[in-house]
């Protein structure tokens, strides 16, 4: 989840921020350096935060207090603090690869690659979401597709678009990015064949570290209008210093 | 002659058959070739009939006592997408089993979890069930291959965690290198969205039931189920026994209609949908299309097989009848009728046909005896059985001999041979004896 917020939240506010200070070039130089500086800035990023997470479907609605951490695009851990019952479940992801902790059995698993599609921790987030190495940069080809007020907001819209070779499940992603604030207000999931399947809402911006900071992240998916999976963040702090070895199996058992 | 031509219908035609049989022996290696070609054919259509129905039975068999059974009861949207809250309520157990006291009933649960063992983990199917309910519905409890099959409680843990025993398909296990004894996690996402995990421990390894199961599956007691699932609203699946399968479609209706009666007394949710009630032809297409194939298939290979042995005997035939044109000549200046010529050669290759079937059914129900008995075995190349339509068979390939199918086999080569006999026998009738004789 840390790693939706900091790609969503955080990485493009700072992008779109360092952009707005340069010179105007043309348009596609904009973009260009526009995703090489998010994957860029996001690399690096170390952060640690508290949140809570919503569930609602058709049959339940839930809520979980987690505490996550996380270190570029390679290492998270999120651990399950409430409700009781799941408290202490932790998910480690190194490089590619999630592992769940299980204090009631005392095991770590791994999920397999054939289970990346499932649900992580019952929400609408897949396994894959928390893990997917593909990075603007590498795998879309962006554009600035809409720059004007749109419902009273001055926005920039973009579309990214998979490269053709790129190993990513969407077929187009567009994002909504506020030109004051430059938080992004939604960014919105195609296929293949240019369905809409879920959108992930931004809002409640806070300012830490001199940037605006949606607070709260809702996905929709379109195909279950009565279900959504809201995460709140209590806070969030960047730049703490993290080891990469904190993220390993020893502290996965250990934090509990 | 005179003889012939005075004596009354039966005594003409047993002339006929007289001279036909004496016939037939003067040149006692040609027939006994030809006969050794028909009653082949005919062997062969008898095994292969026998070998089919062999494998239609333990198809069916199969299908329905392994673990299918005969009748199946769900809720609409756990047969549309495995909805897990598509439950049917518990009473309703309770009141098919009184109301129907000549069933045997087994209900079942289902959900989609992660198994992880120490070495790897995979994605897999857990079912639960009642173990003594579903030993009178099925035998899938019996198909062991090693350990015993018990789905109580193993043991507690030194934290004082209770682990249940669980029991493994054969592909499971080979893939994630279980045997009785070892240690497998199960995670999922259990009815109230929480993250369902316990220990267990494998009790045994069932042998090949379906590729679904062998691949996926985790088989547990529905007491296991409920602690690791908080799912307590009923069960998914009702598996229904007859004990007497003719009674089938009536059974199937009364339970359709009971279910409705049901569905009144104890309303169900909306999401879940309709209870439906299904036979084993309906829950297993693929078997049912396939017995159907299959039928049709011993036809035509039955056809294709009496046919080429017949050319055999059209050849015979017709080397008999080429050698004898002299003779008919004489035979029809005598006075002897055409009709009468037509009828001997036609009798002629009856009494082939007819030495050829009871050579060929003789020797055939002896092999496929045999079969019955024995089988064709492939256990040394395919020790787990073989994989066909969905269903797993055992890798001993056995007959099973249907009298009425002999019979039709026969039937059938009658039939072919006489159509064969045609082409001579009008040779005959055609004869010029002016011309034969010159």
């Amino acid at each position: 989840m840390i790693r939706e917020f900091s790609r969503y939240g955080m990485v493009w506010t700072v992008a779109l921020f360092i952009l707005a200070a340069v010179a105007q070039p043309a348009q596609a130089m904009q973009v260009e350096e526009l995703i090489h500086h998010i994957d860029e800035l996001w690399r690096g990023e170390t952060s640690q935060a508290n949140m809570t997470m919503t569930v609602k479907t058709r049959r339940y609605e839930r809520s979980m207090t987690l505490e996550a951490w996380s270190r570029g695009k390679e290492y998270s851990l999120v651990v399950i603090r409430d409700p009781v019952k799941d408290r202490g479940i932790a998910t480690l992801k190194v490089i590619g690869n999630i592992w769940n902790y299980l204090p009631k059995i005392n095991r770590v698993t791994k999920v397999p690659s054939s289970m990346m599609s499932g649900s992580w921790m019952g929400s609408h987030f897949t396994n894959d979401d928390l893990v997917k190495e593909s990075t603007y940069e590498d795998d879309y080809n962006s554009s600035i597709s809409f720059e004007g007020e749109r419902s009273g907001k001055l926005i920039y819209e973009i579309s990214s678009l998979p490269k053709p070779d790129a190993a990513v499940v969407w077929g187009k992603v567009v994002m909504e990015i506020d030109q004051q604030t430059l938080a992004p207000y939604h960014s919105r999931y195609y296929d293949e064949e240019g369905a809409l399947i879920r959108t992930l809402s931004f809002d409640r911006n806070k300012v830490i570290d001199g940037h605006a900071v949606p607070m709260r992240l809702s996905l929709q998916p379109e195909d279950k209008p009565d279900e959504s999976t809201v995460i709140l963040y209590q806070n969030i702090k960047f730049g703490v210093s993290l080891e990469a070895g904190f993220f390993s199996l020893q502290n996965l058992q250990k934090r509990r | 002659m005179h003889n012939l031509a005075t004596a009354s219908p039966f005594g003409r035609l047993f002339i006929l058959l007289f001279i036909a049989w004496r016939n037939i022996w003067r040149n006692p290696v040609r027939s006994v070739l030809t006969i050794a070609a028909l009653a082949g054919g005919l062997i062969m259509v008898i095994l292969y009939a026998s070998l089919l129905e062999g494998m239609t039975r333990q198809m069916v068999q199969y299908a329905t006592e392994v673990s299918t059974g005969h009748l199946q009861t769900h809720r609409q949207a756990f047969m549309d997408d495995q909805d897990l809250y598509a439950t049917l309520p518990w009473p309703y157990l309770e009141r098919i089993e009184r109301d129907f006291p000549a069933i045997h009933i087994a209900p079942r649960l289902y959900a989609a979890g992660l198994a992880s063992s120490t070495a790897t983990s995979t994605g897999v199917l857990i079912k639960a069930v009642d173990p003594e309910r579903e030993a009178e519905v099925t035998t899938m409890l019996s198909h062991v291959r090693s350990g015993e099959v018990n789905l109580g409680i193993a043991d507690t843990t030194a934290t004082g965690l209770v682990r249940y025993n669980v029991v493994v398909g054969a592909q499971l296990a080979k893939n994630m290198k279980l045997i009785p004894g070892s240690e497998l996690v199960l995670v999922t996402q259990a009815a109230d969205g929480s993250i369902g995990n316990n220990l267990y421990r494998v009790a045994a390894v069932l042998r090949p039931l379906e590729p679904n199961f062998d691949r996926m599956g985790v088989l547990l007691s529905i007491e296991a189920y409920r602690q690791l699932m908080y799912l307590d609203s009923g069960f998914h699946e009702l598996a229904i026994k007859l004990d007497d399968i003719d009674a089938l479609s009536g059974v199937q209706a009364a339970l359709d209609a009971e279910m409705l009666t049901l569905q009144v007394e104890h309303p169900l949710d909306k999401l879940g949908g309709m209870a439906v009630v299904r036979n084993w032809r309906q829950l297993t297409p693929a078997i049912s299309d396939m017995l159907q194939l299959s039928r049709s298939m011993l036809v035509l290979i039955g056809l294709i097989v009496v046919g080429l042995a017949s050319l055999g005997m059209l050849n015979t035939m017709l080397m008999a009848v080429h050698e004898r044109t002299h003779e008919f000549g004489i035979l029809l200046c005598l006075g002897m009728k055409r009709r009468w010529l037509l009828l001997m050669v036609l009798l002629e290759s009856f009494f082939l046909a007819l030495v050829s079937a009871v050579v060929g059914s003789m020797l055939g129900t002896l092999l496929a005896r045999y079969l019955e008995e024995h089988g064709i075995d492939f256990s040394a190349s395919m020790p787990d059985g073989y994989d066909w339509a969905g269903m797993v068979f055992e890798p001993v390939m056995k007959g099973y001999l249907e009298p009425g199918q002999i019979v039709e086999a026969c039937l059938l080569m009658f039939v072919v041979t006489f159509f064969a006999s045609l082409i001579p026998a009008w040779r005959t009738v055609r004869l010029k004896p002016a011309e034969v004789l010159r």
